[in-house]
């Protein structure tokens, strides 16, 4: 992880963190490989047009690197609407090729948390006994390179 | 009561942190009143478990970023006002009064320390007297905080843990991990002041610390403390050639990490073969 001063700001003050009083909806990316996970609760708004996130906060099991991308993911995702949201996920999940793996597992896990308190929020609206999504992630956490070293010892 | 541990448990932290934050011999009083209130805080802890109230260790997010030490000293000392008021909502009166004797202590001892400059969020990242090459110094960073926040979690781990058990020779376990963890703590902390990086370790998630599964907990405790002997070995090398000193360290809280697994075999067999027994 490359650490310039709005990073180093982030560990040390992440945006967002801890349980949301009065949420609509929570959740959950996880990754299946060592247990980590992210948890995601929204208060959602109304417009007139489609809903909003209102607020949001986060909660981690993992490492310094998740709780960073936590609290710019969710920094960037108050206010938009759950189309801007979807771009948000998806634009993220693009970039992550271009992210070294243990750094693009921890922002999949984020970006999908997201991505499962939407998707739980709108089951919801047909069922409102849904449970709560979880996703799981398709990174690893583990670095390409100790990956081959493992594979070849 | 719920709400009396909880803003315990927000000055208790405070005063950790205002201790990591003094330059001057404030620091070992304000170590040890945090030491203090982390007691009451089980105290009060233990109280929530005889009355059978369900509770958790959640909290609100803890401001310390300040100019002067004075500043955060006032906010403590608010906080502490608050913990006196809320004091007389709680049941055990003989438990409230040997708290509220110490709070009016230590607020009167507040009131009246010396103030100091804090330069714990400079975002500096220069270790004092020691000059590490970028690449040591994100390391040392990076470490910094995961295991500040490490530490903090152990200790809320185990101090739940050793509330909600009644096994004499578990609790003994508990206590001397609680004890090694706050030492570690206190360690990575301060080395995050004088780095300029200090920060309140994040609220520890509730399934961490509710464990279901004591064996498998101290399963993957081995394998994490492990994890953590390599982490420090690593950095000792990272830091060697610009540091014997920080490098010798590290080695130190490797070997350290010896203890922590001896520990967790020694409950793991006696819990093991207790619960096969």
């Amino acid at each position: 992880m490359n650490m310039d001063a709005q990073l180093i700001e982030h560990m040390m003050n992440p945006k967002n963190y801890g349980t949301l009083e009065g949420a609509d909806v929570q959740g959950i990316g996880k990754n299946p490989e060592n247990g980590e996970k992210v948890a995601i609760y929204l208060r959602v708004g109304k417009d007139e047009d489609q809903p909003y996130v209102e607020d949001i906060r986060f909660q981690a099991i993992g490492c310094t690197t998740t709780v960073v991308a936590g609290s710019m993911l969710t920094e960037e995702a108050k206010g938009l609407n759950f189309n801007g949201i979807k771009n948000l996920v998806d634009a993220t999940i693009k970039l992550l090729d271009k992210l070294p793996s243990e750094d693009a597992a921890c922002s999949e896990m984020v970006a999908l948390a997201i991505k499962a308190a939407v998707d739980t929020y709108e089951k919801r609206q047909e069922d409102p006994d849904y449970p709560i999504i979880t996703y799981k992630i398709v990174n690893s956490c583990v670095p390409k390179e100790e990956m081959k070293q493992d594979e070849e010892e | 009561m719920k709400t009396l541990m909880i803003k315990t448990h927000e000055a208790w932290l405070e005063m950790l942190m205002a201790g990591f934050m003094s330059k001057t011999q404030n620091k070992q009083v304000l170590f040890d009143f945090s030491d203090i209130l982390f007691r009451h805080f089980t105290w009060l802890e233990n109280e929530l478990i005889a009355l059978d109230v369900t509770y958790n260790y959640d909290r609100d997010t803890i401001p310390i970023k300040v100019e002067r030490l004075s500043d955060l000293l006032n906010n403590i000392v608010k906080r502490l006002d608050v913990i006196d008021l809320q004091l007389l909502s709680s049941p055990d009166k003989e438990l409230d009064a040997r708290i509220a004797s110490d709070i009016h202590y230590m607020r009167e001892v507040l009131k009246n320390m010396n103030d100091e400059v804090v330069t714990a969020f400079s975002m500096e990242r220069v270790f004092p007297g020691i000059s590490l090459t970028q690449e040591a110094t994100d390391a040392l960073t990076l470490f910094l905080f995961e295991e500040t926040y490490k530490e903090y979690e152990l200790i809320m781990i185990y101090n739940y843990l050793k509330a909600h058990s009644n096994d004499a020779y578990m609790n003994r376990i508990f206590q001397i991990l609680i004890d090694e963890s706050f030492f570690h703590l206190k360690s990575f902390g301060d080395m995050g002041a004088k780095m300029g990086i200090l920060a309140v370790p994040r609220v520890v998630m509730k399934e961490l610390y509710q464990v279901e599964d004591v064996v498998q907990f101290l399963k993957d405790g081995i394998d994490e403390e492990l994890a953590a002997k390599e982490e420090c070995k690593r950095l000792a090398e990272a830091v060697a050639k610009d540091s014997f000193e920080l490098a010798k360290f590290f080695d130190f809280i490797n070997h350290q990490e010896n203890y922590h697994i001896a520990l967790m075999k020694d409950a793991l067999k006696h819990f093991t073969g207790e619960a096969n027994g």
